[in-house]
């Protein structure tokens, strides 16, 4: 166990490394490096001297690397271009407002698929389980800033049930209330998305252990059904289940951009595309590092969760390079 | 059967027995590839959401293509006097936008960028994804432990974080749209593949073709790709749905297509601005969406059934991998 946990760690590290290589390469790699993506083509050569020397541009591309990588594992993400704001006072708060909005759509979408997707496993090819395959279709299929549109148009224009957009009415900043109404559109939108996964997810898996031998043997003994399936399948069915909880936990940071925007909600997926298009592109490479470190920690961590509820494991075999 | 499609085949039984579940080289099986295609063609045949889907899709392949013949208007023209127009109006079966452009031309040449970029991600991410999964695969040791750490890292940054940060360093546009999506997109191929060949390449007949100085090309493309085949070809139908999901997004965000071209997403984009004025505008690109996806993902499906990828792996992990491939493109 500890051999394979520090395997895994000394993994993932080497992967994190790999990955800020790659960023630091990718940006080098744009037409006309760094200093042209910032400034545009319609600059003068002597203007992008000085730039070049003011970002440490002239020296050494390793040495470039390395005060970077520097940088990032301090938590130094430098300024913002245009308006000289430290990057650390942009990026954070839109983390929280990203969590708030993805831990609600993933909590709710977990407490409606679970049951239901067990229900329907045992119930395959009824009308539920038909709904079911029918919201997962949808769920996959439907772009969720269309969605989310047209909740908009409804719901707010139309109805005037819940607020177009934003996280707070003005002067309200602070109000719980006002917060989870301005939540209830863009929760919905994103756990249409979650939904679909978990609802097939925890059906798939629950029918894989209803296959099982433990299952016919626990049947054949007589144990009453309610009892083979909450007491016998149910427990080993989840364990899958719980590793994919873990592989989603990036998601939750990285996965609401479409629908941010759509509500202008003021996450990080938000803040990287108005980013994006203002050209800050230390800001973008600094969500980007940091989303991949939730990923990768994500990973290990659904690693190790998947080891420990599962004893039965093979560690060793276990490379994480795949999962 | 007529059920409802399974997302993920239920039964582990079904299918099984349109093909050996044992990995066969096809080149010398005496009842014929061909015999198996066959047998394939006529169980995707018989799943009527997979045939639905082809119908729905081939419509919009032909309305794409025929789009100057099916309308008069031009899907860039400005037309101050005619904005906001209802459907049916003067002629515009579905009206006109803010700036008088007619909507159903605007939707019939936003198909054609949706259509392009989808079937032209999914083939080349299939080439890279094969190639580097076969070489991954086939040569095994360092070549396969850089290439695979290639793609962990590629999986570690969220695909659309990335497809964004490069858009936004390269620039927009269609053709580098095509590029960045199939650049970001090849490692589930990749994955199958190298599975696959690690899986064969210590068969028997491959170190029989080996022995008798079959070079290192004929043996992949002829004795190892071909047992991939089936599964490549659900994946990149999948990846169609994929492509143009990530490309209507981005075109929303005003990071892909770029004005005056027609795209469902850039319409999407202008829609919202104007829900007030017109609201049945962001209905027609979105449907078209769903529509192209869904038929999309049930072709998808459907193939896989009928062709029952053979690389059977503990089915669990299997469908975990479908599933999240899925999961993350559909997700933005």
């Amino acid at each position: 166990m500890t051999e394979y946990l520090l395997r895994r760690i000394l993994q993932s590290i080497v992967v994190l490394f790999l990955v800020t290589v790659f960023m630091f390469a990718l940006v080098h790699a744009a037409p006309g490096g760094p200093t042209h993506v910032l400034l545009g083509p319609g600059m003068s050569p002597e203007a992008m001297k000085i730039q070049e020397h003011n970002m440490g541009l002239d020296q050494p591309l390793p040495l470039q690397y390395l005060h970077w990588l520097k940088d990032m594992l301090t938590g130094n993400f430098g300024y913002t271009f245009k308006n000289h704001i430290p990057i650390n006072t942009i990026i954070w708060p839109t983390v929280g407002n990203t969590l708030i909005l993805m831990g609600a759509a993933w909590v709710l979408s977990l407490i409606i698929a679970i049951p239901w997707g067990i229900y329907n496993s045992t119930k395959t090819y009824g009308i539920s389980d038909n709904v079911a395959t029918v919201i997962a279709y949808l769920g996959f299929a439907i772009p969720s800033f269309w969605f989310g549109i047209l909740l908009q148009e409804y719901f707010s224009l139309k109805l005037n049930w819940f607020p177009l957009s934003d996280m707070w009415t003005v002067g309200k900043q602070g109000d719980i209330g006002n917060l989870l109404w301005h939540m209830v559109l863009p929760v919905t939108v994103l756990a249409l998305g979650f939904l679909a996964g978990y609802l097939k997810y925890s059906r798939a898996s629950m029918l894989e252990v209803l296959h099982e031998d433990f299952v016919r043997t626990a049947r054949a003994k007589g144990v009453p059904e309610r009892w083979v399936i909450y007491r016998h399948a149910l427990r080993n069915a989840l364990i899958p289940v719980i590793t994919v909880l873990g592989l989603d936990l990036p998601v939750l940071v990285g996965g609401a951009l479409l629908t941010e925007n759509v509500f202008n909600w003021p996450g990080m997926g938000r803040e990287f595309v108005e980013m994006a298009l203002a050209r800050e592109y230390s800001v973008l490479m600094a969500i980007t590092v940091i989303t991949a470190v939730m990923v990768v920690l994500g990973n290990l961590l659904a690693d190790i969760l998947y080891a420990v509820v599962d004893p039965r494991v093979q560690l060793g075999k276990k490379g994480g390079a795949s999962v | 059967m007529s059920q409802l499609p399974p997302l993920e085949n239920p039964d582990m039984t079904m299918a099984t027995e349109t093909m050996a579940a044992e990995p066969v080289d096809t080149t010398e099986a005496t009842s014929g590839p061909q015999n198996l295609w066959r047998i394939a063609l006529r169980k995707f045949l018989q799943n009527p959401f997979a045939v639905g889907g082809s119908i729905v899709l081939l419509i919009f392949i032909l309305t794409a293509i025929l789009a100057p013949w099916l309308t008069p208007y031009d899907p860039a023209k400005v037309d101050m006097l005619h904005t906001n127009l209802p459907p049916g109006a003067d002629g515009h079966l579905l009206g006109t936008d803010e700036i008088g452009r007619d909507i159903f031309t605007r939707l019939l040449y936003g198909g054609r960028i949706s259509l392009v970029v989808g079937f032209a991600v999914a083939f080349c991410t299939v080439l890279i994804g094969t190639a580097i999964g076969a070489v991954s695969g086939y040569f095994g040791g360092w070549v396969d432990v850089i290439l695979m750490r290639l793609v962990d890292v590629m999986n570690s940054i969220p695909l659309l974080f990335l497809n964004i940060l490069i858009m936004a360093l390269f620039g927009s546009g269609f053709k580098i749209l095509i590029f960045v999506l199939s650049v970001t997109n090849w490692m589930g191929v990749a994955r199958l593949v190298r599975g696959t060949f690690l899986q064969l390449r210590e068969m028997q007949y491959v170190e029989a073709a080996r022995a008798i100085g079959v070079s290192h090309g004929a043996i992949i493309v002829r004795h190892l790709i071909r047992n991939a085949t089936a599964p490549i070809i659900v994946n990149a139908t999948l990846m169609v749905g994929g492509a143009i999901l990530s490309e209507s997004g981005l075109s929303y965000l005003g990071l892909g297509i770029q004005p005056p071209q027609a795209s469902w997403g850039l319409m999407l984009s202008n829609a919202q601005n104007y829900m007030l004025t017109n609201p049945m505008e962001a209905l027609y690109p979105g449907l078209c969406i769903l529509l192209v996806v869904l038929s999309v993902s049930f072709i998808g499906d459907g193939i896989r059934d009928a062709l029952d990828p053979r690389y059977r792996v503990k089915i669990s992990q299997r469908r975990l991998e479908q599933w999240r491939e899925r999961f993350s493109k559909s997700r933005t």
